[in-house]
């Protein structure tokens, strides 16, 4: 495992496929709910994966350093396969005929493999790198009024994979230009393009600066913005080879911690060590306190300068909505005490689900 | 004549053993023709192949195009009016962006959107590869197909001479026989009659003396334009493997430089960032549009030819074949001999290699 490129490190097969297992495990053990990505597609990715490597597709699977999923590379990787699969297998020969001739000579193994893969592949509902959705929840034309959800799954630019989940409500008006777009029956909706776009650049913000920045907007009232985060997975694993694989880069108070483990207990660990986090963070009027849960990030009103916190306080009372972050972590057993110093020192309890691998990964 | 003085008159009523079905012109020109078809498919492929070379072609080169205007104008060069008013022409070139304010689109989605085509693309193109594999193991087949035809006709025609021969052998005895007893004599008439038989065998079969050489002429002319036609497969499906597979790991390596910088778009900073990360998925753009051209010429300059001639093994498609294998020859050993230079480098430097001339240098 190297680093190869800018905030991209490389496994080789064996690790790739060690690691997709972890992945897919950790994902399965940490129960995700709907305001995360949706997890059947991610396994499916994962899958998709993992069936590449199998059939020798790939070479290697590239991982973002920093957080330790897949990267933007190995997300395409599988959706462009899928595109290209149906038009690929109308061109390659019939399957029994490419198994007939299979130790003709490599090509017909290879085109056999690639075959099953691209059949495989074609059933498989795979992660989106981006994908937005508007969803009309009530619609009232004597007022006007329209209520939607929009939800946008994001590869973030950080390398995080999230999911943000943003319920408001639109008054129409005939001076106003509305952020969503009704079709004629009133059925179904279309953000227009700069509101669109004022969700996908923002969507890295916490929910509590998305719910502010979108309830500005004339004619909108935000009832709810909820995001569900994957990652980071920060990694240890032991090779074939003797040697160990990590995530290279990983940032922040997590990052300096795991370094830190990784020098200390994390050195004499003999079987694979996984610490995986799911964050969620949710703004809304309906919440009953406020409060942080969440280890890495606490809520902004705790860590505002003092000079800015009158302005921010006015802006507060504003805007009827309370917050609520919480992180879930998936960890192997040498890992759940990092956890502990983490929950101890910010004080938040937070639910760990046990990671249990086999030693060979 | 036999031993005991007698004429061997046995020849004649001998049943000629030839391998295979009974030759005729019209079965001859049949089985031709059936392996005629063969390569008639394989051009066939090559011809779909320039057209959705072409297809491909002209989508890379305009998305090569807004890629390079993008770099220009973040580069400061291409305009006057500071980097937003460029900005705001690049963007026109993105398809549905022309009527839309520069803010109503996030960076970091095109670029990623356009890095889907990117992957696409050269996904596309690498496809082609295991397909002109599987071709030139379906010639190989063919050559061995053909030269097992070459050996039975060769045989057959041996066959056919060895039994002209004794023929002829026998005409001469009987003629001799002929002289000896009187004319007009029963001896004589029987004599006559034998000769008469034996001129029949003669005719038919120097008949299939002529027809086995021709037949394994064809062949023998057959196999060589085959060769050539998997030689020419060979190199392309080499050439093709050498430019995706080089733009394949550049895409791969730029992808989180190109989410990263279209994120930092997107916050309206590190412009410099941008143009640099640009320029490299700008260098995959290159060098895939480099083999999408050179496939071109290549097909332009030999695939119409080669069609048009092929139905006649003349010389015009001789040359054609010929010319280009030297050409796909030339650039061979001068690959190979590279290896052998950098071998021998290695080798000399003790494990130290020297550095190599960069490309154009």
């Amino acid at each position: 495992m190297s680093l190869v490129a800018f905030n991209t490190q490389q496994l080789a097969p064996a690790d790739a496929e060690r690691y997709l297992k972890i992945l897919e495990r950790s994902l399965r053990s940490a129960r995700l709910n709907n305001s995360f990505p949706d997890r059947r597609r991610l396994s499916g990715t994962v899958k998709a994966l993992q069936r590449a490597f199998e059939h020798e597709i790939y070479d290697q699977l590239y991982l973002d350093s920093r957080v330790g999923l897949p990267n933007m590379a190995s997300f395409t990787r599988v959706v462009t396969d899928q595109e290209m699969a149906a038009d690929s297998l109308s061109r390659m020969s019939d399957r029994t005929e490419l198994e007939r001739r299979r130790d003709e000579a490599p090509i017909f193994a290879r085109m056999a493999d690639k075959h099953d893969y691209y059949s495989w592949l074609l059933e498989q509902e795979l992660a989106p790198v981006d994908l937005h959705r508007v969803l009309l929840r009530r619609h009232d034309p004597s007022s006007g009024s329209a209520s939607f959800r929009i939800e946008l799954t994001k590869l973030d630019g950080s390398g995080l994979y999230m999911h943000l989940t943003i319920e408001l409500t639109q008054v129409a008006s005939a001076w106003r230009r509305k952020v969503v777009d009704l079709d004629e029956d009133g059925e179904s909706a279309a953000a227009n393009e700069a509101f669109r776009t004022l969700i996908y650049r923002c969507a890295a913000l916490d929910a509590e600066s998305l719910f502010i920045r979108l309830h500005g907007i004339e004619g909108v009232t935000v009832e709810r913005v909820a995001r569900g985060i994957i990652g980071p997975l920060l990694f240890r694993l032991p090779t074939v080879g003797g040697g160990v694989v990590t995530t290279l880069e990983p940032e922040g108070h997590l990052g300096t911690l795991w370094q830190h483990w990784l020098a200390g207990d994390g050195a004499s660990a003999t079987g694979p060590e996984v610490l995986a986090t799911f964050a969620s963070d949710v703004a809304a009027g309906d919440i009953r306190e406020e409060k942080s849960n969440d280890p890495l990030a606490p809520l902004l009103s705790s860590v505002i300068e003092d000079k800015e916190r009158r302005r921010y306080q006015a802006m507060r009372e504003r805007y009827p909505f309370k917050v609520f972050k919480d992180r879930k972590f998936v960890a192997t057993r040498g890992l759940k005490g990092l956890v502990k110093v983490l929950g101890d020192a910010a004080g938040t309890r937070n639910l760990v689900y046990d990671l249990r691998l086999p030693r060979g990964g | 004549m036999s031993v005991d003085g007698k004429i061997g008159l046995d020849i004649l009523s001998r049943q000629v053993a030839y391998s295979g079905e009974g030759i005729s012109v019209k079965t001859l020109e049949a089985e031709i023709h059936e392996e005629r078809t063969v390569q008639d498919n394989k051009v066939g492929e090559l011809k779909e192949l320039r057209e959705r070379n072409v297809e491909i072609a002209g989508a890379m080169t305009e998305e090569l195009k807004k890629l390079r205007k993008f770099s220009d104008y973040l580069d400061g060069t291409a305009t006057k009016d500071g980097f937003w008013a460029g900005f705001k022409e690049i963007m026109s070139f993105i398809p549905g962006l022309r009527s839309l304010s520069i803010s109503q689109r996030s960076i970091e989605e095109l670029l990623k959107q356009q890095y889907q085509v990117s992957a696409r693309r050269v996904k596309e193109a690498a496809e082609y590869v295991d397909h002109l594999k599987q071709s030139e193991q379906d010639l190989y087949k063919e050559i061995d197909r053909i030269n097992v035809k070459i050996v039975e006709m060769a045989k057959n025609e041996q066959v056919a001479l060895d039994y002209v021969l004794e023929l002829r052998e026998l005409e001469t005895e009987l003629k001799a026989q002929e002289q000896a007893v009187n004319a007009g004599s029963v001896e004589a008439r029987d004599i006559q009659a034998q000769i008469d038989k034996v001129f029949a065998r003669l005719s038919e079969h120097s008949s299939n003396v002529q027809l086995y050489g021709s037949a394994e002429e064809r062949y023998v002319s057959l196999k060589a334009n085959t060769r050539k036609l998997l030689e020419t497969i060979r190199n392309l499906g080499q050439d093709i493997q050498q430019y995706t597979t080089a733009a394949s790991i550049k895409l791969d390596m730029a992808s989180a430089q190109i989410q990263a910088i279209g994120r930092a778009a997107d916050a309206s900073v590190v412009m410099l960032e941008m143009k640099r990360s640009l320029d490299v998925m700008t260098e995959s753009m290159n060098v895939t549009t480099q083999f999408v051209s050179d496939t071109q010429v290549f097909f332009r300059s030999n695939l119409d030819t080669l069609m048009d001639e092929l139905d006649t093994f003349d010389e015009t498609t001789t040359k054609v074949l010929d010319e280009n294998l030297a050409k796909s020859r030339e650039i061979e050993e001068q690959r190979i001999q590279a290896a052998i230079d950098k071998a021998m480098r290695k080798s000399e430097g003790g494990g130290a290699e020297a550095p190599e001339a960069a490309p154009g240098a």
